[in-house]
């Protein structure tokens, strides 16, 4: 059971730390929560599922899904955020729940109240390791997780991109003097931020086989917690804090059962670190460390 | 005549609000189309309660005061439902709680009535089913934490243990809840040898996936919160074949209103109707017999459906009320290559009293 319960809390770990991403990177630029990214999430799964029923091919639902997501985000972050960033962090953050409450109804009214299920074949094997079986998802998800995230690192480590993220993330106004673009450097960081929310969306509507206009609900406040527990906007730390809270999770429940609910879970652990590392996991890009 | 309705059309549980207001509408033009009641047509009030409590005590206090209905169906959960009752109570307008389970609903008044049978009376055939029909000795639960999930665990343990299994472990889970498969290899390392799943669909089919990545064969015994076509049979498919369930509504039936409503419901919608709009339509086939039968003011509505004996519905037949609380048989259904057929039905009279 220990063997099955470390690939199940790795593998939850794995959507959690995709989910997360996106916004802590958009934290890390604008120092703002943009809880509208797990609208994102939704639109991404729905994109998918249609193009997976008009296409049978799960690359091309995860390409148009980002895609869409994508442009979902550079258009938020045009026409929502932009007139409003200098307002402080405050208006801005009500403005990305309002806007993530308003999409979950336009799904409604336009895909429907009833979950549509999202039947996708992986054309992966099931896979046994010490008496613990990986289904085809899991092992998809454990791929594109691992990809994504060296990829990530990878992009703000060693690419001038990552330079600008770092450098705009650390003082937006020296950035600019500088010379830096910084409106465009935040709308690629818009760009990445709403594409992977749109891979997470199509992986959870596949492992899930499950996806439906308020499936943003769970991830929209789990994401903060993780976000809050790596070290605000340290991309790295909210990897690590979402592998933390997937293994504590999936072991609480297997070996105590649901003591309490489930996302309370996260929370604790939130709790608890906070107490005794009040910065966080890792902390922050802009703290200086 | 008006007939006031709510429902939960927006929000997580819209797919159930939608159906049930999709099944409101059909039945409302169904009795119209036959002549109404009396020579009288009924109209529809419908309010979205956004499975709020105090949207329903809004919507409530409009439908006495402004609509001024002659009686309402819910069409929602036992949260709303609880809210509303003591409204309608007081204004005397007679209520039917089409699928919301909690005892505490019809226990308001002398004008609630509830058209479903209790939690506790699905939770004791559900032990009969696992127990007695399927053989399990050792049993492990795993319910949804509302009290749809509390009051069937409730009438499930009492037979349960009257029928001398053991419970190894009682577990609760979230609405949301996608992860099973920790909590069934813990329940099987337990000694668990049969399962009950109070779950409703969408918590069910994640149930459903666990089970199959963990290859599970023990008897599984679920509830009417997993018999909807679109959101379980069809996307689980041959995947919960052997999976025996509790429900009133009966697919294979072979009485004309039954096979009528599921031809209108799909001809209109679409889709396969699920078990709470069935009840939903129900509610209303009562009420219209309820008028016709004594009369089409409020007292007279409730007295009709006190008197309500016998009376063959959608959702099977309707013995009798007591105490606002239905009477009939639970029918029990049994997956076979991806499609619900009768299983067995339980009468006893013991049981299905509430």
């Amino acid at each position: 059971m220990v063997v099955s319960s470390l690939i199940n809390g790795i593998v939850l770990g794995s959507l959690y730390a995709l989910i997360a991403l996106g916004p802590s990177l958009l934290y890390g630029i604008l120092r703002i929560l943009d809880i509208a990214n797990v609208a994102g999430l939704t639109l991404g799964a729905y994109t998918g599922l249609k193009v997976f029923n008009a296409t049978h091919s799960l690359l091309a639902a995860l390409v148009v899904a980002m895609l869409a997501s994508a442009a979902f985000g550079y258009l938020l972050q045009r026409f929502l955020y932009r007139p409003i960033l200098g307002r402080g962090p405050l208006i801005p953050l009500i403005a990305s729940i309002g806007m993530f409450i308003a999409m979950e109804e336009v799904f409604r009214l336009v895909f429907g109240p009833y979950p549509l299920d999202f039947p996708a074949p992986v054309p992966l094997p099931t896979v046994h390791v010490g008496g613990a079986v990986v289904t085809g998802v899991q092992l998809l998800i454990l791929i594109v997780g691992v990809a994504v995230l060296v990829g990530t690192w990878y992009a703000l480590r060693r690419t001038r991109l990552g330079l600008l993220w770092r450098a705009t993330s650390q003082d937006r106004e020296t950035a600019s003097a500088m010379g830096v673009n910084t409106g465009l450097v935040i709308a690629t960081i818009f760009l990445i931020g709403y594409a992977l929310a749109a891979i997470s969306g199509v992986l959870l509507g596949v492992n899930y086989n499950t996806v439906y206009p308020t499936m943003g609900d769970i991830p929209a406040y789990k994401m903060l917690a993780i976000i809050v527990l790596g070290g605000l906007g340290n991309p790295l730390g909210t990897i690590l804090a979402a592998m933390l809270i997937g293994l504590v999770e999936t072991f609480v429940v297997s070996y105590v059962g649901f003591v309490l609910p489930r996302d309370a879970i996260a929370f604790i652990v939130l709790i608890v670190i906070l107490l005794v590392r009040p910065q966080g996991l890792l902390p922050g890009e802009s703290s200086g460390s | 005549m008006k007939i006031g309705f709510f429902a939960p059309e927006s929000g997580f549980a819209a797919a159930d609000g939608a159906s049930a207001y999709d099944s409101a509408q059909l039945a409302v033009k169904d009795i119209n189309a036959a002549g109404g009641v009396n020579g009288r047509q009924l109209q529809l009030v419908n309010y979205d309660d956004a499975s709020d409590p105090k949207q329903a005590v809004t919507i409530a206090t409009r439908l006495v005061t402004q609509d001024k209905v002659t009686a309402v169906v819910s069409g929602s959960y036992s949260d709303q439902t609880l809210a509303a009752a003591p409204i309608f109570q007081r204004a005397s307008i007679p209520v039917l709680a089409a699928y919301a389970v909690n005892p505490g609903i019809p226990a308001t008044g002398d004008y609630i009535y509830q058209q479903d049978f209790n939690g506790i009376v699905e939770g004791r055939a559900g032990a009969v089913a696992l127990i007695s029909n399927l053989g399990a000795k050792k049993v492990a639960i795993i319910a949804i934490k509302n009290d749809f999930g509390t009051s069937l665990v409730q009438g499930f343990t009492q037979e349960a243990k009257a029928l001398g299994a053991t419970i190894v472990a009682t577990d609760y889970s979230q609405f949301g809840e996608k992860d099973f498969a920790p909590i069934l290899s813990r329940d099987k390392s337990k000694g668990a040898t049969g399962f009950y799943m109070a779950q409703y669909y969408s918590e069910g089919q994640q149930f459903i996936n666990g089970w199959n990545t963990l290859g599970f064969k023990y008897p599984l015994v679920g509830t009417e919160g997993i018999d909807s076509t679109t959101q379980f049979f069809e996307p689980v498919g041959v995947k919960a074949d052997g999976l025996v369930f509790t429900t009133p509504f009966n697919r294979d039936s072979t009485e004309p209103v039954v096979q009528n409503y599921i031809k209108a419901f799909t001809a209109a919608y679409g889709h396969a109707p699920d078990m709470v709009g069935a009840t939903t339509y129900d509610s209303f086939l009562v009420l219209a017999q309820a008028m016709k039968a004594k009369g089409t003011s409020p007292s007279q509505i409730r007295d009709g459906i006190a008197a309500t004996t016998n009376f063959v519905g959608v959702t099977g037949t309707i013995q009798k009320y007591i105490k606002g609380q239905v009477v009939k048989a639970v029918d029990l259904q049994i997956i076979k290559g991806g499609v619900p057929h009768q299983y067995a039905t339980l009468d006893n009279p013991q049981l299905i009293t509430p």
